[in-house]
């Protein structure tokens, strides 16, 4: 029997009638009176000078109401490419029209004149001095050169600069000639140890190089923004967000007005996974064709334009070298990677730091570069960085474990980190359930019983994330009738505003059904972090507590007032305040309470509770897949799939359970399925048919096993639960497929075609 | 790819009349022929309980039920379906109850962001009309035709089997 009432409980969520039956309102459902439909005019080429944009026949158009380009962002912040586009689909300028075919037929009649450049798509293309550049010279040292340079400005300082040394090392420089890479848009480099000497320690040293693509968040409803700007400038935006503040102030900054004229309403978000932040994809140009035409607009993507002009997770590069011992001790790992953060900087380079996963690695080396490519941005997607990195370090060591003749579970749980041990970031290791979360699996899954049989395999991988933490307020209210209602900013990324409901009614002692949950708008809701990161039930649910644990303070001293007793005498217990002592039970419901309260100086029960940050603990997820690969067609067939996950507490286990099901297909899909392709001239699969996302038909029941050790800053102990789940997926596939053909591929997504070559250059088959 | 416009211009398209039953109301319409069912649900009559999620047919969250059988609106051009009964998610809860397929999906959390549900549950609905004996294997084939990003499916799967078991216990 739980300690607790209402957390820990499967309860439906808040949300659930409007969400079954269609009452939700999401960003395309809102439809102000007079409303135009926008459309946004889009790049023809990857890479081009735009020598013209003429407006003049759609603005000839019958029902064309506004027309924009950059002329019309009066910051001059870059909304609209001007001079040169960078990727296929990059936007030119906007219409907005009385109908949504006429809005896309003036888009067809807007003329633009280009002159089309060389287009690279390829990072270790464009790392090259032969690419072309998207952004003037922007070049860096690689590792090796980047250690020299460090060694001769160094000398510099001390000695002439003729000097023999630093000849020498100049002439030491020339060999890394191929080591200057072009097209560079941000670095990263991380060194703990010494992994020359690890490497020179190692018994076996495995080195390899890992090839993850672009894939697309692929939330189900594509971005859309309605805004009116009315004639006083007050500006209302209706957006499908993860983050209302965050586009109040991206539209401030924008378009150069204050806070105050801008409220975001954050509509019902069909889907994010990190992908929902963006200001300018459809936000600003709502604004700016309400601005220009006097009326309310809505811009709209299209499943198209999503792939064309959404920012994707990046895909990337990895060159992984781990040294370990015969007896399976890691002793060194050195990755440099490539990210491809197409056309701006962005990409999550610093996750490469997680190929380090959570062993006792004493020496680590990262160097990691962004990549410009003629593609569009990037942008985080459930644990950003982390599942390919994770993909590069899991696949290597499995193949470690195979050549020192290890099982693959007692490889990792033999190198896993424990409580007390130090963290290279600095600091020690919290208590984590890395081993418990693993044995978990590995006992779910049957892997110690398990059969060797023809064509299957079986796989296992661990991936490690820290929920993030952020600014919170939420304002918590109790009824005459003893109910309460909750009151706060942050959207609701499936589930959160199901587990801050039922951390107030624990503490307030009322039933689930009594409490209430009601999101505002930036202009009336206290700041809300964003919903991204894992932060919202950690930050809202510490914030949620604090909230109701001052509606209880203010509780109790009504109660002290009305029962003529002290607080300290007092207990609040299944809505009811008791006297502890009494004998016979004296006690006031929280309903008289809040109707007394309204008559007293103090006033009425408002809890406040405001929140920013606690150190978070880090999670842990564990899989294994059990496949069949017919190694006649390649096609791989998922028999199995086993998720175990160190949530600290559930705070609504049917919920946590969904987020580990989630996450884990999506990093099947990114494994076997998922590529956004680029051909000659940019994204050549924009849609589902091209770009397939599973469907039920394409894999079996996920098994999720849910693993509880409390982290010590969590409400109840609970941590962010939403990321870890995809983390190991993309690994965990890799390894079964491994297991069943006996050949690695480093290359995702693990297509049928991949799968029979991989074969053929084995040895295998015809 | 530049599309030609119509010879009477877009703003111009003659109306067509077309009579629907949407969820048991009689809707007398004028619209133009271009026009989806989708966007004459959503548009013109105002039900946006259906969702467009792809526009190609690839996703089903569009999915309604026109005269017994899942179709996907956004493929449909609402002229074609003049004559025709059709039923939407707004239409399946009945005097303030949930259908036993609402109510499965709140039970086993068969939804998350709750963008896809609709068009699951019309499917669903019209699937264990159909045969509520089929296997979880056949419902999960069955369903390939729906897109959730969020759940995994297990849920849904765990959904739809419950909404079988019980229009089976009760018909």
């Amino acid at each position: 029997m739980s300690e607790y009432s209402v957390v820990g409980q499967k309860l439906p969520r808040v949300d659930a009638v409007e969400k079954v039956t269609g009452a939700a309102q999401y960003g395309a459902d809102v439809h102000p009176a007079g409303m135009l439909y926008g459309k946004i005019v889009r790049s023809q080429h990857a890479h081009a000078n735009i020598l013209s944009i003429d407006t003049s026949e759609a603005e000839k158009l019958p029902g064309v109401r506004a027309i924009i380009t950059q002329d019309d962002v009066p910051s001059g912040r870059r909304v609209f490419a001007t001079d040169k586009v960078l990727y296929l689909g990059e936007p030119l300028a906007a219409v907005a029209a009385t109908d949504p075919d006429i809005a896309e037929e003036a888009a067809e009649l807007i003329k633009i004149e280009y002159e089309v450049l060389p287009v690279v798509q390829d990072v270790m293309e464009s790392i090259k001095p032969s690419a072309p550049r998207l952004h003037g010279d922007a070049t860096k040292d690689g590792p090796n050169r980047r250690n020299i340079n460090a060694e001769i400005k160094k000398l510099a300082d001390e000695v002439d600069s003729n000097s023999d040394e630093i000849r020498e090392l100049e002439a030491e420089l020339e060999k890394y000639a191929d080591e200057v890479y072009y097209n560079i848009s941000a670095e990263s480099h991380t060194e703990a140890g010494d992994v020359e000497k690890g490497f020179a320690e190692s018994d076996i040293v495995v080195e390899d190089t890992y090839f993850i693509p672009r894939v697309h968040q692929t939330y189900m409803e594509p971005h859309v923004s309605v805004a009116s700007a009315d004639s006083s400038g007050k500006i209302t935006v209706w957006a499908s967000t993860q983050g209302p503040f965050a586009i109040r102030s991206g539209i401030a900054g924008t378009l150069g007005i204050p806070l105050t004229q801008i409220n975001v309403i954050g509509t019902t978000m069909g889907g994010g996974f990190g992908g929902r932040f963006g200001v300018i994809i459809t936000h600003v140009p709502a604004v700016l064709l309400s601005q220009k035409s006097g009326r309310p607009v809505r811009v709209q993507m299209t499943r198209e334009e999503e792939f064309l002009d959404g920012r994707p997770a990046p895909g990337c590069v990895i060159k992984l070298k781990t040294g370990a011992t015969k007896d399976g001790h890691i002793l060194a790992r050195q990755a440099l990677a490539f990210w491809d953060s197409g056309s701006v900087s962005g990409a999550s380079i610093g996750s490469t730091i997680r190929v380090r996963g959570v062993y006792k690695i004493p020496n680590i080396k990262i160097d990691a570069y962004g990549v410009h490519t003629n593609k569009s941005g990037t942008a985080a997607y459930r644990a950003p960085g982390a599942p390919q990195a994770i993909f590069a370090g899991e696949s290597q060591l499995d193949d470690i474990a195979e050549q020192i003749g290890m099982d693959p579970v007692k490889f990792r749980l033999m190198n896993m980190r424990e409580e007390g041990d130090s963290v290279p970031a600095g600091g020690s290791e919290p208590k984590v359930g890395y081993k418990e979360t693993l044995e978990a699996v590995a006992d779910a899954a049957g892997w110690w019983d398990r059969e060797a049989n023809d064509n299957q395999g079986w796989g296992v991988a661990v991936g490690d994330w820290t929920n993030g933490c952020g600014p919170g307020g939420v304002y918590v209210s109790v009824h005459e009738d003893g109910s309460a209602r909750i009151f706060h900013g942050s959207m609701d990324i499936t589930g959160t505003d199901t587990a801050i409901t039922q951390i107030i009614a624990e503490i307030l002692t009322i039933p689930y059904a009594n409490v209430t949950i009601r999101r505002g708008d930036t202009d009336s809701a206290p700041y809300s972090t964003g919903s991204g990161g894992s932060v919202v039930t950690f930050t809202m649910g510490n914030t949620a507590k604090l909230a109701a644990e001052d509606a209880r303070r203010r509780i109790l001293e009504l109660a002290a007032e009305r029962l003529n007793t002290n607080a300290d005498d007092l207990e609040l217990r299944d809505g009811a305040v008791h006297i502890i002592t009494a004998d016979p039970p004296k006690s006031i419901s929280l309903g008289e309470l809040a109707a007394y309260s309204l008559s007293t100086t103090g006033g009425p029960i408002v809890g406040k509770g405001s929140f920013a940050r606690q150190p978070s603990t880090p999670a842990l997820a564990a899989q294994i897949a059990k496949v069949e690969v017919d190694p006649d067609t390649g096609r791989t067939r998922v028999l199995k799939l086993v998720a175990s996950q160190d949530v600290g507490f559930a705070i609504n286990p049917m919920a946590v359970e969904g987020q580990i099901e989630g996450g884990t297909v999506q990093g099947y899909a990114w494994a076997m399925m998922e590529e956004m392709q680029y051909g000659e001239n940019g994204n050549i699969n924009p849609g589902f048919v091209d770009y397939r996302v599973p469907t039920s038909a394409d894999l079996p029941t996920v098994e999720s096993v849910i693993v509880e050790v409390p982290a010590p800053n969590g409400p109840y102990g609970a941590k962010g639960v939403g990321e870890p789940p995809i983390t190991p997926t993309l690994a965990t596939m890799a390894n079964a497929v491994r297991d069943a053909i006996g050949v690695r591929i480093t290359e995702l997504p693990i297509k049928p075609e991949k799968v029979v070559e991989a074969l053929k250059n084995n040895g295998h088959g015809a | 790819m530049a599309r030609s416009t119509t010879s009477f211009g877009l703003q111009a398209t003659p109306k067509h009349p077309v009579s629907l039953t949407v969820n048991g109301d009689e809707h007398d319409l004028l619209i133009e022929p271009r026009k989806t069912l989708l966007a004459v649900l959503r548009d013109t009559i105002g039900l946006t309980g259906t969702k467009e999620g792809c526009s190609t047919g690839d996703c089903g969250a569009c999915t309604v039920i026109v005269d017994g059988k899942a179709v996907t609106s956004c493929m449909v051009l609402g002229v074609t379906v003049s004559g025709k009964e059709i039923t939407t998610i707004e239409g399946l809860a009945s005097d303030g109850e949930l259908h036993p397929i609402q109510q499965a999906f709140i039970d086993t959390g068969g939804y998350q962001c709750g963008f896809c549900t609709p068009g699951f549950i019309m499917a669903s609905k019209v699937l264990v009309d159909e045969n509520p004996d089929r296997t979880e294997e056949e419902f999960r084939h069955a369903l390939g035709g729906n897109i959730c990003r969020c759940t995994g499916y297990t849920k849904i799967l765990e959904a739809v089997l419950q909404a079988a078991e019980e229009i089976r216990t009760t018909s």
